[in-house]
């Protein structure tokens, strides 16, 4: 008798820990799920070479049930500038940044202490000069890779035979991982070709102070290794201030596949923007959802993109991203 | 594994009442309640089920409707283009007026185009609005939507969207344009050649009316793909193209209007299929079977919830009603035991109506097994006494004194036949008195032994009454309780007849009578008042005046234990006539198995 009810009382106990747990499942499955929210810092964000990237993070943000927020930024130049917009991002609540590094030695540090916090992984370029000894992950293509055949594309057009002709390599910086990587895939291509670099300079072009193309040497051949400093060489040869000489380069944008269309550019090499902005989130969306998930680096594709073929339907895919 | 297994089961196996009406009541009401859930869930989530996939149909529907208006007001500008100014005008002369007319359906319809152009057969570009800078050959020709033209001259044709790669608008832009293209009639200088009318839809618009019905986040979508299955608007167009993500629309494609079930990459969902008129084009919804279970996890909690709320309160319920219902019977049934145990508590009485009956039933079943058993020892003790008793009466002191004195008195008078017929006569008496112990001797015997006792009596008082047999032979092979004449003779002698002279006169008789024995003393002696009659067989008390003091109740009692109630004794006196005392046994015949059953005495009893 007395045995059962102590079993009535222990399956009634039970029961009622089980109505419990249900209304508690109810009740936080009724309660509006808290996304993720996860903060973009890229320089110039509202520039055209961020489109793919972005529509790539808003394809990946609407997969994962993650809240982007895509910070509006200008010119970032130094590390501190950096600094403020995390910190402000953290502030404001964010669980994990992707983020296009400054050229400038101490951000690595600097994220790195970040990223013991929230999720950090870098797009574009690691924050160290050398990519091997990067302390945080990274989303970009091969860009040693993207530099050699931009290198072999040109050897493409004189046959393998460039001897004599003058070269100019014009970058946005000198001093990150992507661009540094990228002049040496194009050079060990081409260093034992009897080519000559006359010039490699680095720099916005904005500025009326800064050397302006126009006025660097006559070269033959301008090769510009990032978006920017295409559609400026771009702009300069469609203005015929480039002395004639024809552009090669690696761009995403609009302006880019404008300037391949219309000629000035004679290939263009073509980083998968929207994979990386697609990745990138996924995979901090993924390091968020599993706290025990160590983020890796991720290498996305690039394209090669000549103007007989430019409106292929691979390639229109590609200029759909920019175009959004 | 398993016997323990079963052994665990075992330990389980309720005992008692309670516990089996309440695990009784509990599977019961817990089969119902899952039955009853597991329905009601299943009928919900069909109903949830139609309704999601009816609102999708509608949705689609309206959708539908919406492309295709959309789709049928480029038709009507391209048709306007056509025969409201192409027809109209001579390329060569009234080009302004073909730019005129173009421009103001282009300017009315702005929003949802992106240009309108007409090539001539070598692709040469005729007019084009906007005006805009065309670009260094494109080579219309090789253009999709001018082959399909060219190919079928008499229908319009709807490509699939592409960058729209004619003109050089100096944006640095590229649009994503559907082409509407169709052969038309050019008039240059009155004469007829052939060109092709070229719309440029902009996809924006229908890429808008897709992104309006694509707003769900439980992984409902839609999809809009060409009679081919290329698809022409995707939420995840590029996710797919480059095989990050995947979508069955080549089959989908092949589906004509309808609902489907398909598996693809290893989810089950449902397919609701419409065709877009004229151009083939099919919006496709897509409900993944997760969509459905989706929006049912809280009516499943919801459910599971009002089934354990409703087990605990049937639970509550169900143990009060087996408390209700074993109580009563747990009470009877532990007073019983309490009986069993010896502690002779008051029966329980109580609870419904019929466990009030049983235990009434019990409780009087317990009495009267009590009273019997107060019987019965009363019996036994009464056949002890009787038996003790009857023992006395063989060996009666002044019986012997008396017969002894009568031997001595002949021996003294030399009557020494008498002498010798008295003891033979006496030792005849004792033999059959003893019989080995037994209770149980045949007719026969007894006969002869009340034959020795008269006569001895006889001589004791000198002949001064006759005694007479009239037995009949067939009973003498018939069982009878010993002893029994013995004492109705000796009253007979002592009451009836002690006072006469020499004309008391004793018959004894046997007969059967039916499947019984009857043998009766009679007396012609003085006779027994009416009132004495009846104390004789039922006062055990009374104090006799004369003979062994075996009384007639003796003899009475000792035939009822053997035999039963319905035998005995019976005395019919009438006062200066004579007394008749019957002796009523039934007729047993006479052998060892018999004897001993009788012996035994419980026989009768329990008849």
């Amino acid at each position: 008798m007395k045995n059962n009810k102590k079993l009535f009382i222990s399956i009634e106990a039970i029961m009622a820990v089980m109505v419990i747990a249900m209304a508690f499942i109810m009740l936080k499955e009724n309660s509006k799920k808290d996304l993720h929210k996860i903060s973009v810092i890229v320089p110039n964000s509202n520039d055209n070479q961020w489109t793919a990237f972005k529509y790539g993070l808003k394809m990946a943000a609407e997969d994962q049930d993650t809240e982007i927020f895509f910070v509006s930024t200008g010119n970032i130049s130094s590390a501190e500038e950096e600094t403020n917009i995390i910190k402000r991002e953290i502030e404001n609540g964010t669980d994990a940044l992707i983020i296009k590094p400054v050229p400038d030695n101490k951000i690595e540090n600097i994220l790195k202490k970040i990223e013991n916090k929230i999720p950090v992984m870098l797009i574009g370029t690691t924050a160290s000069k050398n990519k091997p000894e990067s302390m945080l992950p990274v989303t970009e293509p091969d860009n040693y890779l993207m530099g050699k055949s931009l290198a072999e594309e040109l050897l493409k057009d004189y046959n393998g035979n460039i001897t004599g002709k003058t070269l100019g390599i014009i970058t946005e910086t000198s001093v990150q991982e992507d661009i540094i990587n990228r002049i040496n895939g194009f050079q060990d291509v081409l260093k034992d070709k009897d080519a000559k670099i006359s010039w490699t300079i680095s720099g916005s072009f904005k500025e009326p102070e800064e050397n302006t193309l126009d006025k660097q040497p006559k070269v033959d051949i301008v090769i510009a290794l990032d978006d920017q400093s295409l559609v400026t060489a771009s702009g300069y040869s469609a203005a015929n201030n480039l002395h004639g000489a024809l552009v090669y380069g690696i761009g995403h944008s609009t302006e880019a596949i404008y300037y391949l269309d219309t000629g000035i550019i004679r290939c263009l090499v073509v980083p998968d923007e929207f994979s990386t902005g697609y990745k990138s989130l996924t995979e901090t969306a993924e390091s968020l959802k599993y706290y025990f998930r160590k983020m890796k680096d991720i290498t996305v594709s690039y394209t090669i993109i000549r103007r007989d073929e430019l409106f292929s339907q691979k390639n229109q895919e590609i200029i759909f991203t920019m175009s959004q | 594994m398993k016997s323990k297994l079963l052994q665990h089961i075992k330990k389980f196996k309720p005992t008692g009442m309670q516990s089996t009406i309440m695990v009784a009541f509990s599977a019961i009401s817990v089969s119902i309640m899952l039955v009853l859930g597991i329905v009601v869930y299943l009928r919900f989530s069909a109903s949830s089920r139609q309704e999601i996939i009816q609102s999708t149909q509608k949705l689609m529907e309206q959708t539908v409707e919406n492309l295709e208006d959309y789709l049928v007001s480029m038709r009507q500008i391209s048709d306007a283009v056509y025969y409201n100014v192409i027809k109209e005008c001579d390329l060569s002369n009234k080009e302004d007026n073909i730019q005129q007319g173009m421009n103001l359906l282009y300017e009315a319809n702005r929003d949802n185009l992106r240009s309108i152009a007409i090539y001539n057969n070598y692709g040469s570009l005729m007019a084009a609005e906007p005006v805009a800078l065309q670009k260094e050959d494109p080579d219309v020709t090789k253009q999709d939507w001018y082959k399909k033209a060219m190919e079928k001259m008499e229908n319009m044709h709807f490509s699939t969207p592409h960058i729209q790669n004619l003109f050089d608008d100096t944006s640095l832009r590229y649009y994503w344009v559907i082409s509407l293209s169709r052969v038309v009639e050019l008039t240059n200088n009155g004469v007829p050649i052939t060109g092709v009318l070229l719309v440029d839809m902009d996809y924006s618009s229908i890429s808008r009316m897709m992104k309006q019905i694509n707003t769900s986040n439980n992984g409902q979508y839609y999809y809009l793909c060409d009679k081919n299955g290329q698809i022409i608007y995707h939420m995840r167009q590029i996710q797919i193209s480059k095989g990050i993500s995947s979508e069955n629309s080549i089959k989908a494609a092949s589906y004509k209007d309808g609902v489907y079930d398909e598996t693809f990459d290893g989810e089950q969902r449902k397919l609701i299929v419409s065709t877009i008129s004229y151009t083939g084009w099919k919006l496709v919804g897509v409900i993944p079977y997760s969509t459905f279970t989706h929006g049912m996890f809280n009516t499943r909690y919801f459910i599971i919830m009002i089934i354990l709320l409703m087990a605990m309160m049937l639970a509550v319920i169900n143990r009060v009603v087996s408390v209700r219902i074993s109580s009563p019977i747990l009470k009877l049934s532990d007073s019983v035991m309490e009986y069993e145990a010896g502690e002779k508590p008051e029966i329980y009485i109580g609870g419904s109506i019929e466990i009030r009956h049983l235990g009434y039933s019990i409780q009087q079943s317990y009495e009267q097994i009590d009273m019997l058993m107060q019987k019965i020892i009363m019996e036994q003790n009464e056949r002890r006494k009787s038996e003790l008793d009857a023992l006395q009466s063989q060996i009666n002191p002044h019986f012997l004194y008396n017969a002894l004195d009568s031997i001595t008195w002949m021996i003294e008078g030399e009557r020494n036949d008498d002498a010798v017929f008295m003891i033979s006569e006496l030792a005849r008496l004792f033999r059959i008195s003893l019989s080995k112990g037994r209770t149980i001797i045949s007719v026969k015997d007894e006969l002869q032994h009340a034959q020795s006792y008269m006569n001895i009596q006889k001589i004791r008082y000198k002949n001064s009454f006759s005694i007479k047999f009239d037995i009949e032979t067939e009973i003498y092979s018939y069982c009878t309780v010993k002893l029994v004449l013995q004492p109705i003779l000796e009253n007979a002698v002592n009451y009836g007849i002690n006072d006469m002279y020499e004309c008391g006169e004793i018959t004894v008789s046997g007969k059967k009578n039916d499947e019984n024995i009857i043998l009766a003393v009679s007396d012609n002696g003085t006779g027994i008042p009416e009132e004495e009659v009846l104390l004789l067989l039922t006062d055990s008390n009374r104090v006799h005046k004369h003979g062994s003091g075996v009384g007639l109740v003796n003899v009475n009692n000792r035939i009822q234990i053997l035999f039963g109630k319905q035998y005995g004794l019976t005395i019919e006196s009438e006062p200066d006539e004579g007394t008749t005392v019957s002796i009523c046994i039934p007729a047993i015949p006479y052998t060892e198995e018999n004897s001993k059953i009788l012996e035994k005495g419980n026989i009768f009893i329990n008849e």
